[in-house]
């Protein structure tokens, strides 16, 4: 009884309890669909056979298993997309200080930065292209240009929230504008900061991917439309479905990390 | 007509029970005399019974115009439903006449390799070039300033690149290893069959003539594919429309770079980007550099695989590459918006697409 | 008090000023083809605003009907979304242990890419019905939901969890049950987060329904003909059709600003 009590109360209880809710599902779906489909691979597989996949050391072109294959494009689209995110992540932060800074900045900058964020990726793309003549700095300049705005938008929110008589405190004690932005607003912002890349990170992903589709080359957007339309096993497509979800989860778990770290002493005010 | 439409319903409504492996004995047995009518359908009936269902598949993006003139030669209205990458829309019955390349598509829908759904013979097809509205495809192209500044480069790379196409049209096996090996993600079993469906594009002309010259640009095809081209391709822009509407064949092809002497290339290293990804549907490119061809001639090629969403007619506007493979019209069109490219050597002799339907 | 007004009056005003001069400037370097020089690009990949202006005005129309086809599939789905989304929250918030995990989860589904989640929704939503018209929608709908999900959930629960300093115990000397927390204390608390929320999510869900579109049987909306219009270098077309979703974003998020105004002001008096 009390082992059962000390496994409910564990740490990592609720994340198996997720993990076998979510595979539960899956498998009853998958279950449904293998009766009822002629080809159910296509629409939903056991998570054993993609399990077998990863596993699997047959090759699917000259040289590669699956999972080398979907690795080695994954690597490269998500150097591209952790290079364009750490640049998007820092030029939002300046962005939403020059924005907090001052009243004129924000007002002229604040609805270009949404503006940029509607104009369509395929409309962008081959202007970027002409721009830096190289296909793979057009996937991280557009990566970066894509993440930017929901840290900037999060952090600035961050700045707005801070309580006032925080910031009239500082100005009794006569601290200078620096001083107010290093001891009060900055550490005042990070939580918002965290939320703002907590939910960027998983675009740098997508829009690095969404990104790949423009041209050949190597990148999980290439092999994800030759998976779908080439003749591969299908779970190489269910392979990259399940790794970006996979990176997604350790982006957040790796900032939320961060910001424990960086931050401690926001936890205690949770309720 | 209606009872035509009924049974065109009966067979799709069988089509859906038949899914489950169990229930297709079942329901074949009841409904006997539709599944055969469907059989004995002709290839207007089936074209009609599916424009009449909306279950006409293609998809789009510049490769609907060849259904779209079939569908207006049997009176029916040109919607379709748009196909991703896959043929699991044909293969669940979402789509009863499906668009497929005979190179690509086909292949899948047939053969039971990785990827493939293994229908074998039980699917049928409507060929466009038996209907009369085949448009060309792939070929190799460039602007036409880069053709006039470096006339000798593009005679090399043509004559080069057709000498890669005969080759590997002569020994398809031997080609599709070469684009295997070239770094093809694209099954090796599916890459022979590929290589085995581009040779009879490459030495087949529209009508089923044998073609023995290579890149050979028949003026004949090439008129039939701009006069549909300017039926089928709809140009919001009002400038570009005109622009299509008065275009000649002198503003989309120039075959003089087929033949003549070659002369030390202007330009040396040059690139090419294909349509698509590196498959045998480019094998000449990818035998021509595994040859020396492109060596021999004094060229130094990098094969530029495609597959996304800048298309390979803005990169060669652009000046990002050299050369790029495309079809015909989508060249149409791009010059129609103000671009100057030009098509001097067309590989494909025949259209690859078809309808594919279920016997 | 009078300078208090004026001030903020002021400050009201330059807020539209200040973007629309900036605007004009720039559409007029624009036009000068000076931005050409600046991008290093052409008017065949950029076209000049009045070229795009043109082809807006001859096209009027069919532009209508793909707007309507595009916002017909933005607007339920980031209202469905987001309440799902603040649901989700809240159920987060009240059992922290099984939630919490819970919000990793929502991440790591927001994680799998657009292109990727449409082929796989694609799939789902094929036999939702036999009609192309309403599987289309259908299956445009979730992607749109689905990506509103989760910028509302992280940020809701913030919202929902940041309580200012001593206001829970506050709460609790009062003896107040978790309902009467939850009404009177954390969800107040949480409405900044969820305009904070929306600014990220609408700019999402408009990419996310030009997206979907790209992969939808159905032919119809903003992001397909853009698409389309790129594919087949009708650049000048593509961009009437970027100008579009552009106008489509700022509407929305013009009306999300307001509505913020509004109910924060309400809020604070």
């Amino acid at each position: 009884m009390k082992v059962l009590k000390r496994i409910i109360n564990s740490k990592y209880f609720m994340v198996v309890l997720w993990t076998v809710l979510i595979v539960t599902i899956w498998e009853i779906f998958a279950f449904i669909v293998q009766y009822t489909k002629r080809t159910p691979v296509n629409v939903l597989p056991h998570l054993s056979g993609i399990l077998e996949s990863i596993l699997s050391t047959k090759t699917i072109n000259g040289s590669q298993t699956a999972l080398q294959m979907v690795l080695v494009n994954a690597g490269a689209t998500l150097s591209r997309a952790g290079i364009g995110f750490l640049i998007g992540t820092a030029l939002g932060f300046v962005l939403a200080l020059l924005m907090n800074l001052s009243g004129t900045v924000e007002k002229v900058a604040f609805p270009y930065l949404m503006l940029i964020q509607m104009i369509p990726v395929l409309g962008m793309a081959p202007i970027i292209l002409a721009l830096t003549g190289d296909i793979g700095t057009s996937r991280t300049v557009i990566a970066a240009i894509l993440t930017f705005y929901p840290v900037a938008t999060n952090t600035l929110a961050g700045f707005k929230g801070v309580q006032k008589e925080k910031h009239e405190l500082m100005y009794s004690y006569a601290a200078s504008k620096f001083q107010v932005y290093v001891k009060t607003l900055i550490p005042a912002c990070l939580p918002s900061f965290f939320t703002g890349m907590k939910i960027a990170a998983p675009m740098a992903v997508t829009a690095s991917i969404l990104v790949d589709t423009l041209q050949g080359g190597i990148g999980l957007g290439c092999l994800l439309s030759q998976s779908l339309k080439g003749a591969m096993t299908r779970y190489v497509f269910w392979q990259i479905v399940l790794l970006s979800a996979i990176v997604g989860i350790l982006s957040f778990v790796l900032i939320g990390a961060i910001e424990k770290k960086v931050c401690p002493y926001n936890q205690k005010t949770k309720g | 007509m209606a009872g035509m439409l009924a049974a065109a319903m009966l067979v799709s409504l069988a089509g859906c029970n038949s899914e489950g492996s169990s229930s297709s004995s079942g329901s074949s047995s009841e409904s006997s005399s539709a599944s055969t009518s469907a059989e004995d359908m002709t290839d207007e009936e089936r074209i009609i019974s599916a424009a009449q269902a909306g279950k006409i598949g293609n998809w789009g993006l510049g490769n609907e115009y060849e259904v779209q003139a079939l569908l207006t030669k049997y009176g029916q209205p040109t919607d379709y439903v748009s196909m991703d990458f896959t043929m699991d829309q044909f293969d669940q019955d979402v789509i009863t006449l499906a668009s497929a390349m005979t190179y690509n598509e086909l292949g899948l829908v047939q053969n039971d390799y990785e990827g493939g759904y293994g229908y074998g013979d039980s699917v049928g097809i409507i060929d466009m070039n038996d209907e009369g509205v085949a448009m060309l495809e792939d070929m190799i192209f460039c602007t036409k300033t880069f053709a006039k500044e470096n006339p000798n480069t593009v005679r090399a790379f043509v004559s080069a690149s057709l000498k890669g196409w005969a080759y590997a049209c002569e020994n398809p096996e031997e080609a599709a290893e070469i684009v295997y090996a070239a770094g093809s993600s694209v099954s090796s079993d599916h890459q022979a069959y590929m290589a085995s469906e581009v040779k009879k594009l490459c030495e087949t002309d529209t009508k089923g003539n044998t073609v023995t010259n290579y890149g050979n640009i028949d003026d004949e095809a090439m008129q039939q594919t701009l006069d549909l081209a300017k039926q089928y391709i709809k140009l919001s822009d009002s400038a570009a429309n005109e622009k299509l509407q008065s275009m000649t064949l002198d503003d989309i092809r120039d075959a003089s770079y087929l033949t003549g002497e070659l002369g030390t290339p202007e330009k040396t290293d040059v690139s090419i980007q294909l349509k698509w990804l590196p498959q045998a549907q480019f094998m000449g490119y990818y035998v021509a550099e595994a040859k020396g061809y492109y060596d021999e001639v004094g060229l130094n090629v990098t094969i530029i695989p495609g597959g996304g969403d800048i298309g390979e007619t803005t990169a060669v506007n652009n000046g990002t590459v050299d050369f790029g493979v495309t079809w015909v019209a989508n060249l149409i069109s791009a010059n129609a918006s103000g671009m100057d490219l030009v098509n001097v050597a067309q590989v494909y002799q025949r259209s690859g697409l078809v309808l594919v339907y279920k016997k | 008090m009078d300078v208090k007004k004026l001030k903020s009056r002021l400050a009201s005003v330059t807020a539209v000023l200040y973007p629309l001069l900036f605007g004009v400037v720039l559409i007029a370097l624009w036009q000068s083809q000076i931005l050409h020089k600046l991008l290093n690009t052409t008017t065949l990949i950029l076209p000049l605003p009045t070229r795009i202006l043109s082809v807006i005005k001859d096209n009027l129309p069919a532009i209508a009907a793909d707007t309507w086809a595009t916002v017909s599939v933005i607007l339920p789905g980031l209202v469905l979304g987001s309440i799902i989304g603040y649901l989700l929250a809240v159920f987060a918030t009240n059992s922290p242990r099984f939630g919490a995990t819970g919000l990793t989860i929502i991440a790591a589904i927001s994680a799998i890419p657009t292109v990727a989640l449409a082929a796989v929704i694609l799939q789902w939503t094929r036999d939702v019905s036999t009609d192309v018209d309403v599987r289309s929608y259908v299956m445009k709908l979730i992607i749109v939901t689905v990506v509103s999900v989760a910028s509302m959930t992280l940020n809701a629960y913030r919202g929902l969890t940041e309580l200012k300093p001593f206001a829970l115990d506050l709460m609790k000397s009062y003896a107040a049950g978790k309902m009467t927390v939850l009404l009177k204390l954390r969800m107040p608390n949480s409405l900044p987060y969820i305009f904070t929320s929306l600014k990220v999510s609408v700019p999402a869900c408009v990419i996310a329904a030009l997206v979907s579109e790209y992969f939808a049987e159905k032919i119809t909306g903003v992001g397909r003909r853009i698409r389309e219009c790129i594919l087949q270098a009708q650049y000048s077309t593509a961009w009437a059709y970027i100008v579009t979703a552009c106008v489509i974003g700022i509407v929305l998020f013009a009306v999300l600003m307001a509505s913020e105004k509004v109910v924060m002001r309400r809020r604070n008096s």
